[in-house]
């Protein structure tokens, strides 16, 4: 199961008796009628340490902020000193890049003109 | 001039990371000045380094308004801050920027709102939120660890917004830009090095960029590290036996430095790896710092925290020598019960009084003075009753 930082998730119903053990967790919240939310890194490493045993595993879920599309933590250099406590972050093909400053500030300058509304 | 300095960002563009977090904050605004009200202000959350100042600053800039910051260097009583903002009836401060007229080019900025102290700066909070409750001029707050207690009104009036550490990437894309505008060339071994070790840090990477610029070498161990998460800090230092090490990583998370005490009167407690007379030396030396906390918090008698400055890290260093061990964890209990210094009595009441007193059929006073202590000394190795008691708790 794939999941985005900030955005929340549910449980399979038939794991409905270690809601309590997930909500008990620093970092979880639980927002009736909408999920579970991870706040950050050590409490999904604590959710998955739980779901593990029923063959499930929460991955998170990250948007390159220049083309859009999934960045995979695994294949990157940096995973072991990364947080990954955001929801975007720049992906391999995008990184390598030569001008790739330059496209992240124009991105976000596109960002702020949106909604501007310029 | 220092390159953090140098390259404050002007436009909200330039500010690297958090890209949701800002896009949230540009929204809030423009329905602010849209008329669209509903929240008075917002709540930058997150820890220091990361841009929340920088990201303020910017965004003011790029939309023409003034910013009248009160930070954590400012006497923040009511008093001082409606003298400086303004009571919403009275001339002001604040008249003499924007004349009698609507306050429109206002941009008021509360820094360090998790610093505003309940008794010295009496009333400060209550202060900003009568004044957010106004809803005259746009309000942006911006704290490391708001308190879900003592700043539950702040927390329900405001939108909350949180920005997160950057990621090494992110940091990498954050020295191209610098090197670039400073004409010269980086290895990306080095740019590597610094963004994979200053934990989502910008102002920390920028900082070590220009040492390494100047021909430093960048010794990370001895290099201040802020923001470290209390277990990151907790290892750092237990497997440290250098002084200046101990002494840099307490002096940049001083505000850990209770917790890091109690956590260390927690592990001579529990540890077998220690003889019987260096366990009563570095007992003896935490009944001194002990005593010290206690005189500080009680009296505020800040002038204290230099001389627990000065010994922590001995005490540090020697309880290292000794022989205590970290295991990478601190069981959640203990961590309830022995650390969270700050909440330690009101925590204790409430869990005696909800929860452990039907279970345990004793006294307040048996369990304080006989209970507590002998959960204290025993290091519970099994794993089942150790979950059993981080529930009870």
């Amino acid at each position: 199961m794939n999941i985005k930082y900030g955005t929340p998730f549910r449980i399979p119903r038939r794991l409905g008796d270690r809601f309590r053990d997930i909500v008990s967790i620093r970092g979880v919240k639980y927002i009736k009628g909408t999920g579970f939310i991870i706040e950050n890194k050590e409490a999904l490493d604590s959710i998955n340490k739980i779901l593990v045993k029923m063959g499930l595993i929460l991955k998170p879920l990250i948007n390159c902020y220049i083309c859009g599309g999934n960045v995979d933590c695994d294949e990157c250099t940096f995973n072991k000193s990364c947080h990954k406590a955001v929801t975007h972050c720049i992906c391999k093909t995008c990184f390598q890049q030569r001008d790739l400053v330059n496209i992240y500030i124009s991105k976000q300058t596109q960002m702020i003109r949106r909604l501007i509304g310029e | 001039m220092l390159w953090t300095e140098k390259y404050r960002p002007k436009k909200i563009e330039d500010v690297i990371g958090n890209e949701e977090a800002k896009q949230e904050v540009v929204k809030w605004l423009i329905d602010w000045f849209t008329g669209n009200k509903e929240y008075p202000g917002v709540l930058l959350a997150g820890p220091p380094g990361i841009g929340k100042t920088s990201f303020v600053y910017a965004l003011a800039n790029q939309f023409n308004l003034h910013v009248v910051e009160l930070n954590a260097s400012d006497v923040r009583t009511a008093q001082h801050i409606y003298a400086r903002v303004g009571s919403i009836g009275g001339a002001s401060t604040l008249d003499a920027f924007t004349g009698t007229g609507p306050r429109r080019n206002i941009l008021l900025f509360f820094d360090e709102v998790d610093g505003i102290d309940p008794k010295a700066d009496t009333g400060g909070l209550s202060a900003i939120l009568d004044i957010a409750n106004k809803k005259e001029v746009p309000i942006v707050a911006a704290a490391n660890f708001p308190d879900p207690v003592k700043h539950k009104d702040l927390l329900n009036t405001f939108k909350y917004i949180t920005f997160r550490p950057l990621t090494p990437r992110q940091i990498i894309i954050l020295l191209k830009r610098i090197a670039a505008n400073e004409g010269i060339a980086v290895s990306d071994e080095l740019l590597n090095n610094i963004a994979t070790k200053v934990n989502g840090d910008a102002r920390l990477a920028v900082n070590l960029l220009q040492e390494a610029s100047h021909g430093l070498d960048i010794d990370i161990t001895l290099t201040p590290m802020e923001n470290l998460p209390f277990e990151e800090l907790i290892r750092r230092l237990t497997n440290s036996y250098n002084i200046n090490e101990i002494r840099n990583l307490l002096n940049s998370n001083s505000n850990q430095i209770e917790d890091v005490f109690y956590t260390y009167y927690d592990l001579i407690t529990r540890s077998n790896n220690t003889s019987f007379e260096d366990k009563v030396r570095l007992l003896e030396y935490c009944i001194k710092l002990n005593e010290m906390f206690g005189r500080m918090n009680k009296k505020r008698s800040f002038y204290l925290f230099r001389y627990i400055l000065t010994l922590m890290p001995w005490f540090i260093y020697s309880a290292n020598r000794a022989g205590i061990v970290y295991d990478g964890r601190i069981p959640a209990y203990r961590f309830k019960l022995f650390i969270q210094n700050r909440k330690y009595r009101d925590h204790l009441n409430e869990v005696y009084t909800d929860r452990l007193k039907m279970i345990l059929h004793e006294s307040y006073r048996k369990f304080v003075t006989e209970t507590l202590p002998t959960i204290k000394f025993i290091d519970i190795k099994d794993e089942i009753l150790e979950d059993l008691l981080t529930k009870v708790i």
